[in-house]
């Protein structure tokens, strides 16, 4: 950028201005405090009779006002971090007032708070001359700068992801605040007490209002100093200030600087060199999965919306199961209540085995669970992440080393065991969640969208390790994904949901070849719909060519309808040279390296797609013929 | 389980509901019934009594003037900061924002040194022109400290702002044939009127308030601070010292609201 340089120049001394404006009396205050003599200035010689003078004078009023300041931020980590928690986890309409109390003490000046603190307490004679009476004073004025510091750090991070990760793996509540909360908003900590305990040192307002002459702090003792108009005297306290508010001041811009919640996006592309295909040859994994089995589970929020209707499903011991759909389907709702992360509504009740589990948190489930950021906590590195999980269950450390070690060599992460989780690329990271939720040896393993987060080459082998990892491992497993290609590979039942409901359960095969919806053919690859008239026990197509309707797949007996949606997929479509089934014009053709995907418009019907090899080339506007084979036709058995 | 998590969650914050009751809900409304004793009186004599409506009058005009020097000083200095690198800019940026920890006695002090008896002020003019300017304990004294406790704040959060302009705005401005006081009037400006808002509103807020400054040059003028404090404790006064309070809480109280309802951010608040 070009710059303009009188522009430039002109800027530049303005902020030197101000510069000098803020420093110069700073120095000053400096040299005269170490000057003989305060009129003469520097000539007169240094000394430091006036430094030590203000020391025996005045350190009482440092140390008091270190102390109050220790205490204050004691108070305010004490109440201030679980309060900051608070305002950020609750949901409640009375956290807008409390936001709102807590911008008072910042808005209303120090000195009718301490009007207000001297009318109400002033009586009591005792706490009236103690420090502690300046204490309450620090303690409201500082507080909210240490809740809004905390509260948005927490607002920053995913917090309710760790936690339920935490949660999953069995923490309970105190140990989630004290292991994952606390350590992982500590910048936010480290920064709201460096303010606290600076504002608490320079408070003056209050204070001036609160002290007694026998409970002075530094501030005071800096009026006292300058009241007494010996330059010298107010100057040399003041270094003493500086000194003070120096390092902190210094700390803080440290904190500052170090950004929150970096994370290092490394490319994905490292993955596949850095990381070995994970190799399941696991010693000693028992057969342990449980049936899972959910009665009429629903969900209704709050609000009213249902997220879910009503389900009853049961889930074989050991099987891979997939809850497909678009968002907003209530598959993630449904994993969420098998997780027990969500309860179902009155009336649902979620069995694993023959245990009513519906009452249970999901930190008593003993359940595996990947989440779809993964959750890792930010605060361990790699190795003590695995290990949580075990570490709540009370394992000796010499077990959970062994079990670690293990997890470690399946996933083929050993080298990366030290690392912190924001120096992992993102399958580095897929691969940990994965062996901490395996590692706890979960009766069910739930995977919320586990792959969503990476891109598409990494996906795909990444999802045939998964694969491979589910057949060996043999625990019940619920997997929620949106992609209907992750569904078909890993699922041995896919569950198709829409709008909170099922629309059909069965194995990829039957949910591929002989969907029961619309939504489901539509939502499960690409097909084409044609709705026909049956006469004389054929399908007639609207451009009059008739199949007879025993030839066409899923029907069994007479077909009683007078109309019906045949389907049929892209790929199933033979080009013939001339004369075929159906005629059409080409309305464009997309080459796809493998095919060339074509969009063709035929008489009397809807568009349709079809799939033809790669080495056929055709252009828009040309006529095409082709037909499909009776048994790629199906037939959905409502007529939607 | 929800249930159980709900009070949880309302538990943790019950050590700081109980400080905030206890020690600022209870002590502000004590304040506000002291104020009430007398039905309105009070309230009458403030805001009718030559001596109290000056005070408001002199607090408001200088805490007006003061944000508005702020603003347009901070503003240029901070954008400059942001957007140009060059050599000592950190150690610039560390001094601008070094005050930002002072209590207000000390930028009293540091007024003092500037335009005092024996300030740097002084003895340059005395050399230049045998006179010696001295206005630390004036108008000029408190406009001085306010602008000095003023400025750093300001700075800092011009700068967070400017920090977040995307160059590439200014960028498409320059390719539409913009030129630089365009780009400064089209995009640079209007990106920072939030910051200019809640900053320019603290400031406001804090300038109403500050009692340490005035305190310490122990001028002449009083401002409300100072009114409420001698009256508080050289009158004996604490009724009209209470209303006092709760008049200048209120302005400062509704100035940070308001921002805050315009510019829609909850960071705003006053301190010191």
């Amino acid at each position: 950028m070009k710059k303009n340089k009188y522009l430039f120049s002109a800027q530049l001394i303005l902020t030197f201005l101000c510069c000098a404006f803020l420093i110069v009396p700073v120095i000053q205050s400096v040299l005269i405090g170490l000057s003989a003599n305060a009129f003469r200035g520097i000539s007169s010689g240094l000394t430091l009779r006036w430094v030590i003078e203000v020391w025996t004078l005045y350190s009482d009023s440092i140390f008091r006002s270190l102390f109050i300041g220790f205490v204050t931020l004691f108070v305010c980590l004490l109440a201030g971090v679980p309060a900051a928690y608070f305002m950020v986890r609750s949901k409640s309409r009375w956290i807008k007032v409390l936001e709102e109390v807590l911008v008072l003490p910042l808005a209303i000046p120090g000195l009718a708070i301490a009007l207000g603190i001297l009318i109400t307490y002033g009586g009591y004679t005792d706490f009236r001359r103690s420090w502690m009476f300046i204490l309450c004073g620090h303690v409201i004025f500082c507080l909210p700068f240490m809740v809004r510091s905390v509260a948005s750090v927490m607002a920053m991070i995913d917090l309710t992801e760790l936690e339920e990760g935490a949660a999953s793996l069995g923490a309970s509540f105190s140990r989630r605040f004290l292991q994952v909360v606390v350590p992982n908003v500590m910048p936010g900590i480290v920064s709201g007490a460096l303010m606290v305990f600076t504002l608490s040192i320079g408070e003056f307002n209050l204070t001036w209002m609160l002290h007694t002459p026998l409970t002075k702090t530094l501030p005071v003792g800096l009026a006292d100093s300058y009241a007494s108009m010996r330059l010298e005297i107010g100057s040399a306290y003041t270094i003493y200030f500086f000194a003070l508010i120096i390092p902190l001041l210094v700390a803080m811009q440290w904190v500052g600087s170090r950004s929150i919640g970096h994370v290092s996006q490394q490319a994905d592309q490292d993955d596949v060199l850095e990381v070995q295909p994970m190799t399941a040859t696991i010693s000693s994994q028992k057969k342990s999965g449980v049936t899972i089995s959910l009665t009429s589970c629903g969900k209704t929020f709050p609000d009213g919306t249902v997220a879910l209707a009503p389900q009853s499903f049961t889930i074989e011991a050991g099987q891979t199961v997939v809850l497909l759909g678009p968002s907003g389907c209530g598959k993630t709702t449904t994993l969420r209540i098998i997780a027990g992360l969500e309860s179902p509504d009155e009336g649902g009740r979620v069995c694993f085995g023959d245990k009513d589990v519906t009452r249970v948190p999901i930190e008593k489930r003993n359940v595996g669970m990947v989440f779809q950021n993964y959750a890792l906590f930010p605060n361990m590195s790699v190795y003590r992440n695995i290990e949580y999980g075990l570490h709540i269950r009370g394992d000796e450390k010499e077990k959970r080393a062994k079990r670690v070690k293990e997890m470690l060599s399946m996933m083929q992460i050993e080298h990366l065991a030290d690392r912190k989780i924001n120096q992992l690329s993102g399958g580095q990271r897929q691969r940990v969640a994965l062996a901490r939720a395996i590692a706890v040896r979960p009766s069910v393993l739930l995977l919320d969208e586990p792959l969503s987060a990476l891109d598409a080459k990494l996906r795909d082998s990444l999802r045939e390790e998964i694969d491979t990892l589910l057949k060996r491992l043999n625990i019940t497993t619920v997997y929620v994904t949106h992609d209907q290609s992750e569904a078909m590979s890993l699922g041995d039942v896919v569950v198709v949901m829409k709008d909170g409901d099922v629309m059909q359960m069965g194995s990829p095969q039957d949910i591929y070849f002989n969907p029961q919806q619309k939504f489901v053919a539509d939502f499960i690859g690409t097909v084409n719909m044609v709705p026909c008239r049956i006469l004389d026990g054929s399908f007639v197509f609207p451009n009059g060519y008739a199949v007879p309707c025993e030839m066409v797949a899923g029907i069994n007996g007479a077909y009683s309808q007078t109309t019906a949606n045949i389907f049929f997929r892209p790929e199933n479509t033979v080009v013939q040279a001339a004369e075929g089934m159906f005629k059409g014009e080409i309305l464009s053709s997309v080459f796809l390296g493998d095919k060339n995907r074509l969009k063709v418009k035929l008489n009397d019907m809807a568009p349709c797609v079809l799939d033809i090899p790669g080495d056929q080339t055709f252009v828009a506007g040309e006529t095409i013929y082709f037909d499909v084979p009776a048994q790629a036709l199906g037939v959905l058995p409502e007529a939607s | 389980m929800a249930l159980n998590s709900r009070i949880r969650t309302l538990l943790m914050a019950l050590p700081m509901w109980i400080i905030l009751l206890a020690f600022f809900i209870l002590p502000m409304v004590r304040l506000i019934f002291r104020t009430g004793e007398d039905g309105l009186d009070l309230y009458i004599t403030a805001l009718t009594k030559p001596q109290y409506l000056y005070s408001i009058g002199y607090t408001v005009l200088l805490s007006v003037v003061v944000t508005a020097v702020t603003l347009v000083l901070s503003g240029i200095v901070g954008v400059f900061l942001t957007r140009n690198s060059f050599r000592g800019k950190n150690i610039l940026t560390s001094m601008l924002t070094f005050p930002l920890a002072f209590p207000g006695v000390v930028v009293g002090f540091m007024v003092i040194l500037w335009a005092g008896r024996q300030g740097v002020l002084g003895q340059i003019t005395k050399a230049l022109s045998g006179d010696k300017v001295v206005f630390a304990y004036s108008m000029g004294g408190l406009f001085l400290g306010y602008l000095y406790f003023s400025i750093p704040r300001v700075i800092t959060s011009v700068m967070a702002a400017a920090e977040k302009i995307d160059v590439e705005l200014e960028e498409a401005a320059r390719s539409l044939g913009a030129s630089t006081w365009r780009v400064v009037w089209d995009v640079i400006v209007p990106a920072l009127t939030p910051a200019f808002i809640s900053s320019g509103a603290i400031c406001f807020a804090t300038s109403m308030g500050a009692f340490g400054t005035a305190f310490t040059l122990a001028t002449n003028i009083d401002v409300i601070p100072i009114t409420i404090y001698t009256e508080f404790t050289l009158s004996a006064n604490i009724g009209m010292a209470a209303c006092l309070s709760v008049i200048l809480g209120i302005i400062t109280w509704a100035t940070l609201f308001v921002a805050r309802l315009i510019t829609d951010e909850d960071n705003i608040g006053a301190a010191g």
